[in-house]
């Protein structure tokens, strides 16, 4: 049984159906790679495995570990073990990110109506922080507020080492990046992996594949128009690199119709269509 | 009318018992009449009117004073020890008052300050041992008993409250505390703070108004840490009490001040008071109203700028739950120039609760290059609760930088997503958006200890549902797509 099971996953947000029958399975040791152009449906997928608010889940079901994951909150679902390095992270103001880090932490540790001892907090932050290369100054600055581009993916791959998680989304933590920037957070993310020995796995979405030079996928899959269009070995990054989404839009637009006029499932190429 | 006058007369609102009043305080015959004058203003001036501009938004019938006693004991004998622990929580004071009902029960100040010649007394002892200064300062210039009919009253009815004064130079590091308790049923107190700020004096000065839960429903903790229900002395205050203070500080040239009003009130008692500064050439004022309690409570916070290179900041921290009522109005008068005002209001409001924050600028004629800054922020923390916001501006300068905003948004879904994402329950972090929102207030006051005190209260107030019975769940708000920021002006 894989750790994380999406099957035929439908959503929504407001009217507009963005999500068309998702289909992925992943597993701890593993690192999956998700493509696909803007719009694909990429960040919904993410967000709605978190458990955000603003997308309605219409059809499918998601299995975390055999269990129900949409019947979650996002809090159980993280205190679970899943993570999400956020596209665009929010900014909270008012809210330090010490205190913020120190009470993430024991919730995802377990403490449950104290905080973690604080010199044990503070000794973990700072190695976390000297291996992701990252300006002290930053936990006593109110939380993503008045950080760069560049500092708030930081500061989320720093909560991600600091709440080491057993799945976690990175959604396209390596845009807005410059390239000594991807290759720090790159080798944070690696160092997390190797520590890890198989106890965590990665669903690493981008639109570029720039990032999986510095992470080696163990998969890589295509999202189209909602729906994961193609799945395979690392080669299928490099192809997408040369060949840009064209050549699968061409395909994909060939079984659409296909689906269209007769049913069921298609395949044109690389490209499959699963309907359940 | 006569009617209501005859009614109040019944209940020890009458010119008999002003006169009664100042005799039994033994007070010079010109306070009697100062006294006698300002309740003939009473009975001349009107009472206030939905009607009127500023009764807009709050019903003056609950301001009542049926069933009130304009003077009530200080019960004998030992604190009981809810009030010690209030007493107690302020740890070594420059100076320490202490007001029981409409008595002062405790006096102290630091033998150092007192020879430098601070004064730091209760008003009656005031009055007796630094009568000019009361004479000269006491309603004068700064408040005036015949500006409304609660005023008036005031002035007539005044017992307790306390005199602050600090000499030409005289620099006192540690805080001074005035607080006010009420524990008697069906009582209204009409508390007056007179500080005298001498020219390039520095103070800070705490003032604490609390008193038990009233039997008004919901009741919480009286509020201050520690505090609880003991055998001596009551649980609860029977009926409605009222409260009618005037805070006026007067600074001198090249003053600083540091003023923080904690207003904790149980849950029975209405509020109608006003704070008032008025500053002097380069005199320097920091002051922060924070509202935790009471059922209703309208309060005038207002600075004049009368000498050139004065700068007030003025922040404020309302926090209403259940079926509070905060109704707030500011002033920011700039009659001199090379003037600055710099306003910050925050309220939550919670459960049925509601604030009104009207804020008003105004400019004189000559008050160039001014700088005058205004901003209220809202939150509403609950379907049923409500907050208005009123800015006001009136500018007869021409050369100045003003500047005013304000916006109420309800809790923000997106920030609450992304902090339950990394693993924080909803109703924990509820609490961190809410501390946040007023940690930009609380960042700006170096009193850590307050500090701390306000982060509890604040706590409190979080942890309690509708009916104050402190279950501490937030129920789960449907998601908001609006969720950021609406300004409204």
């Amino acid at each position: 049984m894989a750790d994380l099971e999406i099957k035929d996953l439908t959503v929504q947000v407001e009217d507009k159906v963005i999500l068309k029958g998702a289909n992925l399975t992943l597993s701890k040791g593993e690192v999956h790679a998700l493509m696909g152009p803007n719009g694909s449906g990429k960040s919904t997928l993410a967000n709605v495995l978190m458990g955000n608010p603003f997308y309605q889940v219409v059809k499918g079901e998601v299995l975390y570990k055999g269990q129900d994951l949409l019947a979650m909150s996002p809090d159980e679902r993280a205190r679970r073990g899943l993570f999400i390095a956020f596209q665009y992270p929010v900014s909270i103001p008012g809210v330090t990110m010490s205190s913020f880090l120190r009470t993430a932490v024991s919730a995802r540790r377990g403490y449950d109506k104290e905080l973690m001892p604080v010199g044990e907090f503070q000794k973990l932050l700072k190695q976390k922080m000297d291996e992701l290369k990252i300006e002290p100054a930053i936990v006593s600055r109110y939380v993503n507020e008045g950080f760069s581009g560049g500092e708030k993916k930081r500061a989320e791959i720093l909560q991600m080492a600091m709440l080491e998680p057993e799945i976690a989304i990175m959604d396209e933590t390596d845009s807005g990046l410059d390239i000594d920037s991807v290759k720090v957070v790159s080798d944070g993310v690696n160092r997390m992996l190797e520590r890890a020995k198989g106890t965590m796995g990665i669903l690493l979405i981008t639109h570029y594949s720039r990032i999986l030079h510095f992470i080696k996928p163990s998969y890589v899959h295509v999202m189209f128009d909602g729906r994961f269009v193609v799945s395979g070995g690392p080669d299928l990054a490099e192809e997408l690199e040369q060949s840009g989404y064209e050549g699968i839009k061409a395909q994909f637009e060939v079984i659409a119709a296909e689906v269209q006029a007769e049913g069921a499932v298609r395949r044109a190429g690389k490209v499959f269509w699963v309907e359940h | 009318m006569q009617e209501q006058m005859t009614h109040l007369a019944r209940a020890g609102f009458s010119r008999e018992s002003v006169l009664a009043l100042s005799e039994r305080l033994g007070e010079p015959a010109w306070m009697r009449e100062f006294r006698l004058a300002a309740w003939e203003a009473f009975e001349r001036l009107p009472w206030p009117a939905p009607a009127d501009p500023e009764w807009r938004r709050t019903d003056p019938t609950m301001f009542r004073l049926e069933g009130i006693r304009p003077f009530a004991d200080a019960p004998a004998g030992a604190l009981p020890a809810s009030l010690q622990q209030v007493v107690d929580a302020w740890r070594a004071p420059a100076g320490l008052l202490l007001q029981r009902n409409s008595q002062g029960v405790r006096s102290q100040l630091d033998p150092g300050a007192a020879r430098r010649g601070v004064v730091f007394t209760d008003l009656h002892t005031a009055l007796r041992e630094r009568g000019d200064l009361i004479r000269e300062y006491f309603m004068t210039t700064c408040v005036r008993p015949d500006e409304t009919k609660f005023r008036a009253l005031h002035a007539a009815l005044w017992s307790g409250g306390a005199l602050l004064y600090v000499p030409d130079g005289v620099e006192i590091t540690a805080p001074l505390v005035s607080l006010a308790w009420i524990d008697a049923d069906g009582v209204g107190v009409f508390p007056h703070l007179l500080v005298i700020a001498g020219p390039s004096s520095k103070v800070t000065l705490i003032t604490g108004a609390a008193s038990p839960p009233g039997e008004w429903p919901p009741s919480r903790g009286s509020g201050w840490p520690g505090s609880s229900t003991d055998g001596h002395g009551p649980a609860r205050v029977e009926g409605q009490a009222f409260a009618d203070p005037v805070t006026e500080l007067i600074l001198r040239d090249g003053a600083q001040v540091r003023l923080v009003t904690l207003q904790d009130w149980g849950s029975n008692v209405a509020e109608i008071g006003i704070i008032r500064s008025v500053l002097a050439r380069d005199a320097e004022l920091r002051s922060l109203l924070v509202g935790f309690g009471g059922k209703v409570v309208k309060t005038n916070v207002e600075s004049i700028l009368d000498g050139p290179g004065a700068t007030s900041e003025m922040l404020g921290l309302v926090f209403g739950d259940s079926r509070q009522h905060f109704d707030l109005h500011t002033l920011q008068e700039h009659r001199a120039p090379h003037t600055l005002s710099d306003l910050l209001y925050k309220n939550a409001v919670k459960d049925r609760a509601r604030s009104v924050f009207s804020g008003m600028i105004r400019v004189l004629p000559g008050a160039q290059k001014t700088n005058a800054f205004q901003a209220n922020r809202n939150l509403i923390l609950s379907e049923g609760a409500k907050a208005d916001s009123i800015p006001n501006l009136e500018i007869m300068a021409n050369d100045l930088r003003c500047t005013h905003g304000s916006a109420t948004s309800r809790l923000n879904e997106e920030h609450l997503f992304y902090l339950m994402s990394r693993g924080l329950a909803r109703a924990q972090a509820v609490r961190m958006v809410v501390e946040g929102f007023f940690a930009e207030l609380l960042d700006r006051v170096p009193l850590d200890d307050l500090r701390a005190r306000l982060q509890w209260e604040i706590e409190q107030k979080m942890a309690e549902d509708a009916d104050g019975n402190g279950t501490g769940e937030i129920p789960t708000r449907r998601p908001l797509r609006n969720g950021e920021p609406q300004p409204t002006s």
